[in-house]
């Protein structure tokens, strides 16, 4: 019976007959289930209504919720495969525990399957991610092109409120954190000297979970009534009581992509504790784990906060309760402290991982150790620690108890220093190293210098009186930009060239790379500092018009954002004709030490041959003779080893 | 580290920190502050940017030299030094930030405490947000209401806020000070008020699709200017004239924001045209006082077609007195004759 079931999978993908795409594991089974479930979520509704005798029996917003948001995404993961093997338990089926036939892509259909093997999806990730950044790029020109001049032109205040919504929502849970989740995906491993993430079923099922929530953002344009359109905070009880159907787009959106993330970081978590190789103990492990071991910490803690206020944000809405409702008892600054008690630790979801591709980047291209390796890792964990206790200074004109004011404040303002000694390490690193200006490290450099502007713009913003001044306003939007774009998104551009050659095997072009970076770095700069000035000198946020004194700046940013936007196309022009023509990759084009650079590119499908030895830092670069790891010791090299002195 | 390389390393640091010097300077950064708090939030502001400056140009400075000293050759494949640390200089930087954000932070909740201090004698008005406008009562003045924010030049000012619908946020570039407005709560916000003028009232909490239009004005005159305009106000609205007391408190309750109505000089075309009244209560099939009232009280039980429903603020039944709205329909209906 196993050895039928088997012999039947593996052939699944050549043979079958017409009707086989309905019943095999794949995107048209998952149609198939979305519809299915979705229809029983519908009739579940109906049901229910009609047995307590609810009127109308036909609730829109409640058949949405259940049927569409919550039953149909279910039955399409369960289409495409995602629980099969746990069903085929439960169930008593023989399971093939040594079954890796969803490990390696063969053919590009076989990056839109349920595949378990851990660079899969971490191309799977930066793909998925990497389309829902042009959308989200695509909806902020939009933006910039209502907000050239004053006064309505292009688009009605709702399209335009979910324009900048919906942009924000996408940039945050559809790119930032899981572009990082996807880079950490492929690299972790490898760089434990393991063969796969600890739970690779877990991991595709985390994946599958995003395009879900993405869809559903976007999605919510087409609902009557438009998208949501309350802001990526979703502030009650603007966004429960007083918005239409699209609100709980966002709200179910959250939700899927929030449980993509926890499922991935614990994923990391124990595969960091329990599959590294034998050797490598916490102190030799590199700053990049270090990052994203620190990462899952706060995804783990903090993400079910998110989830908590926009489900009670979403009860409000749809079962009429009243968490947040203040006419009947209920109090809206709950949702905020809530809602900021996840979302300033995001704000370290969205950077720590970065941190982590810093410290590679800049140690392999300055050719020099990683200054004060242990300060580092232990300035993780303070940020740790840390941010968690200052999530109330989002909310300095709030209204909040006056005197939480400065202990937010204090704890605000200390962030900086375990910050600040992570950018002073990483400029002691490249002093009197050696530098290859690559495009990996153009944009790590790059990055040093934006997001120290973010950083002390943030020291500003944590100071109380500065903060009541400029709340709300065009400083806060190229605060977030400094932080999330000149810091985020160029530690992402940073990964994805540095490790380009690993993950396709191919080398990019250099020189389109460069050009890249710097229209990127000029684009960003004159469409964001601007801002600055705008908000100190009076004009709000998220606003479609605005006083005429404020519309030279606006054309300018606008003008300067579409040249932003364009530097994007030669990012895609690169990756994509280099993927298919770039010219072969060496194993370790960049001389890097760590784990991931001792294996071919791309890399065996199950990483290594044989388990790898840790002997040392990750970081020796200038000592002579020095090695992170022995791999596949043969007993040729061990006496070869032995003979060098 | 040689003499030489402190030298370039410094002079890289004072043009980079020069331009950062420059940027602070040649924009105008902040509006012209109009209030005590809003001259100590400045300080607070240039404070802090000095510092933000000082540490741009030691990283700038750092960058730049690292690129232009230490680039390696294309064919050079040696490496640096292997340095892993050095404790001192880690002492340093993590003293040093340490000490200037406890200097930010002292600062900061001085400024923040003087902000807070009422002064003596304090003018204090009630601030009701809703959905999109603003409006201002004076306790003092027999909850006198206004749709612009009036206030004496040089007297302490505690605003009071009520929020009807959903969270609104409070602000005036030129006083500094904002507070949000949240439902459920009455937050204050302290203001002393040093330089006459006419300055934007901006609401910035996001509040609907209105949102960008929740805008007024805070007019600050000089003492004598503001009691002659409070007497003047009351007793307006106190005038047995209804034409008089009917214009008070059309100007004070914001009418003329959304409506034109020749009789007052308005001319804003967001709700029905307030000299064609006589025609829509036609339209209406009803006598034209009770429509009037109707309308005002209940705004969405008869809709001209045309405008949108559920836009005018449904509070006016019970927000004012059954004096003001005898005088304000009279007022309307007395303007057609």
């Amino acid at each position: 019976m196993t050895a039928m079931t088997v012999e039947h999978h593996e052939m699944t993908p050549r043979t079958g007959g017409r009707w086989s795409l309905l019943y095999r594991a794949g995107l048209i089974r998952g149609a198939l289930g979305f519809c299915l479930l979705g229809a029983f979520g519908f009739g579940l509704v109906v049901v229910f209504r009609w047995w307590g005798g609810w009127h109308p029996l036909l609730d829109m917003q409640v058949i949405t919720l259940v049927s569409l948001l919550v039953a149909g995404p279910v039955g399409f993961l369960a289409g495409i495969g995602a629980f099969d093997y746990w069903v085929y338990y439960a169930l008593g089926f023989p399971t093939r525990p040594e079954d890796h036939s969803g490990h390696g892509a063969r053919t590009w259909r076989d990056y839109f399957r349920v595949n378990t093997d851990h660079k899969v999806i971490g191309i799977q990730y930066l793909a998925t991610t990497l389309v829902f950044f042009v959308i989200g790029g695509f909806l902020a020109l939009l933006v910039r092109t209502e907000l050239a001049r004053p006064g309505m032109q292009f688009v009605d205040t709702q399209t335009f409120n979910g324009l900048f919504s919906v942009h924000a929502s996408l940039m945050i849970f559809l790119f930032v954190i899981p572009a990082f989740a996807g880079l950490a995906n492929f690299v972790v491993p490898l760089m434990l000297g393991a063969p796969d993430m600890a739970f690779p079923r877990l991991n595709a099922l985390s994946f599958w979970l995003l395009p879900i929530a993405g869809v559903m953002m976007l999605a919510s344009f087409a609902v009557p009534g438009g998208a949501f359109a309350c802001g990526w905070t979703g502030y009650v009880p603007l966004c429960s009581t007083h918005e239409p159907l699209g609100a709980i787009f966002f709200n179910q959106g959250v939700q899927w992509a929030g449980a993509s993330s926890i499922m991935t970081a614990l994923n990391f978590l124990v595969t960091i504790i329990t599959m590294r190789a034998p050797g490598m103990t916490f102190w030799r492990m590199p700053l990049l784990v270090w990052a994203n071991f620190t990462t899952s910490l706060l995804v783990v803690i903090a993400t079910p906060f998110i989830a908590g206020s926009q489900f009670f944000s979403m009860f409000d809405h749809v079962m009429h309760t009243a968490f947040f409702d203040p006419q009947r008892g209920g109090y809206p600054l709950g949702y905020q402290h809530i809602f900021w008690f996840y979302s300033h630790p995001a704000v370290y979801i969205m950077m720590l991982p970065g941190f982590g591709i810093m410290s590679e980047v800049i140690s392999v291209f300055s050719r020099k150790p990683i200054f004060g390796y242990r300060l580092m890792a232990l300035s993780l964990m303070a940020i740790v620690v840390l941010g968690f206790s200052v999530w109330a200074h989002h909310m300095f004109v709030s209204g909040m108890a006056p005197w939480l004011r400065v202990p937010m404040m204090i704890t605000t303002l200390l962030i900086a220093v375990p910050t600040g000694i992570k950018v002073f390490s990483w400029l002691a690193t490249m002093w009197e190293g050696k530098l290859h200006l690559l495009t990996p490290m153009l944009f790590a450099l790059g990055f040093l210098s934006m997001f120290v502007i973010g950083g002390l713009s943030g020291v500003m913003l944590g100071a109380v009186p500065i903060d009541i001044h400029v709340s709300d306003t065009y400083f806060i939007v190229a605060h977030i930009h400094y932080v999330l774009f000149g810091g985020s998104v160029f530690t992402i551009f940073a990964g994805i060239y540095y490790w380009f050659p690993k993950m396709t095997g191919r080398m990019y072009d250099e020189r389109l790379g460069k050009l890249h970076f710097w229209l990127t770095f000029v684009g960003f700069n004159l469409t964001f500092f601007p801002m600055h000035i705008l908000g100190t000198e009076g004009m709000p946020r998220r606003v479609a018009d605005y006083a005429p004194k404020f519309a030279g700046l606006n054309m300018f940013i606008s003008l300067a954002s579409f040249g932003l936007g364009a530097s994007v196309m030669v990012f895609l022009y690169n990756i994509i004709t280099s993927m298919r023509n770039g010219p072969i990759a060496p194993g370790n084009p960049w001389r890097g030490l760590t784990l991931e650079w001792q294996v071919t590119s791309p890399p065996p499908i199950f990483n290594f041959d044989q388990i790898p030895q840790v002997v040392g830092s990750p970081y020796e670069y200038g000592v002579p003779g020095a090695q992170h790891a022995v791999l596949a010791p043969s007993p040729a090299r061990e006496v070869e080893e032995v003979g060098v002195p | 580290m040689r003499r030489g390389s402190i030298a370039s390393l410094v002079g890289i640091g004072v043009v980079a920190g020069g331009i950062a010097a420059a940027v602070a300077l040649v924009f105008p950064w902040l509006p012209k502050p109009a209030s005590r708090e809003a001259g100590r939030i400045d300080f607070e502001f240039w404070f802090v940017v000095t510092i933000c400056i000082v540490i741009f140009a030691i990283v700038a400075a750092a960058i730049l030299y690292s690129v232009w000293r230490f680039r390696a050759a294309p064919d050079d494949d040696s490496d640096g030094p292997p340095i892993h640390g050095h404790t001192k200089l880690e002492i340093v930087w993590t003293l040093i930030p340490t000490i200037l954000v406890t200097a930010i932070g002292v600062t900061s909740a001085i400024v923040l405490s003087q902000d807070d201090a009422l002064g003596k004698n304090v003018l204090r008005i009630n601030v009701t947000a809703q959905q999109f406008e603003w409006s201002f009562s004076y306790p003092d003045a027999n909850n006198l209401t206004s749709a612009t924010l009036m206030l004496p030049n040089d007297r302490s000012v505690q605003l009071r806020f009520t929020a009807r619908d959903v969270i609104h946020s409070f602000w005036v570039p030129e006083f500094g000070q904002k507070q949000d407005v949240v439902p459920g709560l009455h937050p204050t916000l302290h203001i002393t008020p040093d330089r006459v003028g006419t300055f934007p009232v901006i609401c910035t909490e996001l509040c609907g699709l209105g949102h960008a239009t929740m805008r007024t004005t805070a007019v600050v005159m000089t003492p004598a200017a503001f009691d002659k305009w409070l007497k003047g106000q009351s007793k307006a609205v106190a005038s047995p004239n209804p034409a008089t007391a009917g214009k008070a408190v059309f100007t004070n309750n914001g009418c003329g924001a959304c409506h034109t109505f020749a009789a007052a000089g308005t001319t804003a075309k967001i709700g029905p045209d307030l000299d064609k009244l006589a025609a829509y209560a036609q339209q209406a099939h009803q006598p034209l006082q009770a429509f009037v009232r109707t309308s005002i009280v209940s705004p969405n039980d008869y809709i001209q077609p045309g405008y949108p429903k559920g836009v005018m603020p449904q509070t006016f039944g019970t927000s004012l007195s059954k004096q003001q709205l005898d005088a304000l329909v009279t007022y309307l209906v007395g303007g057609k004759k």
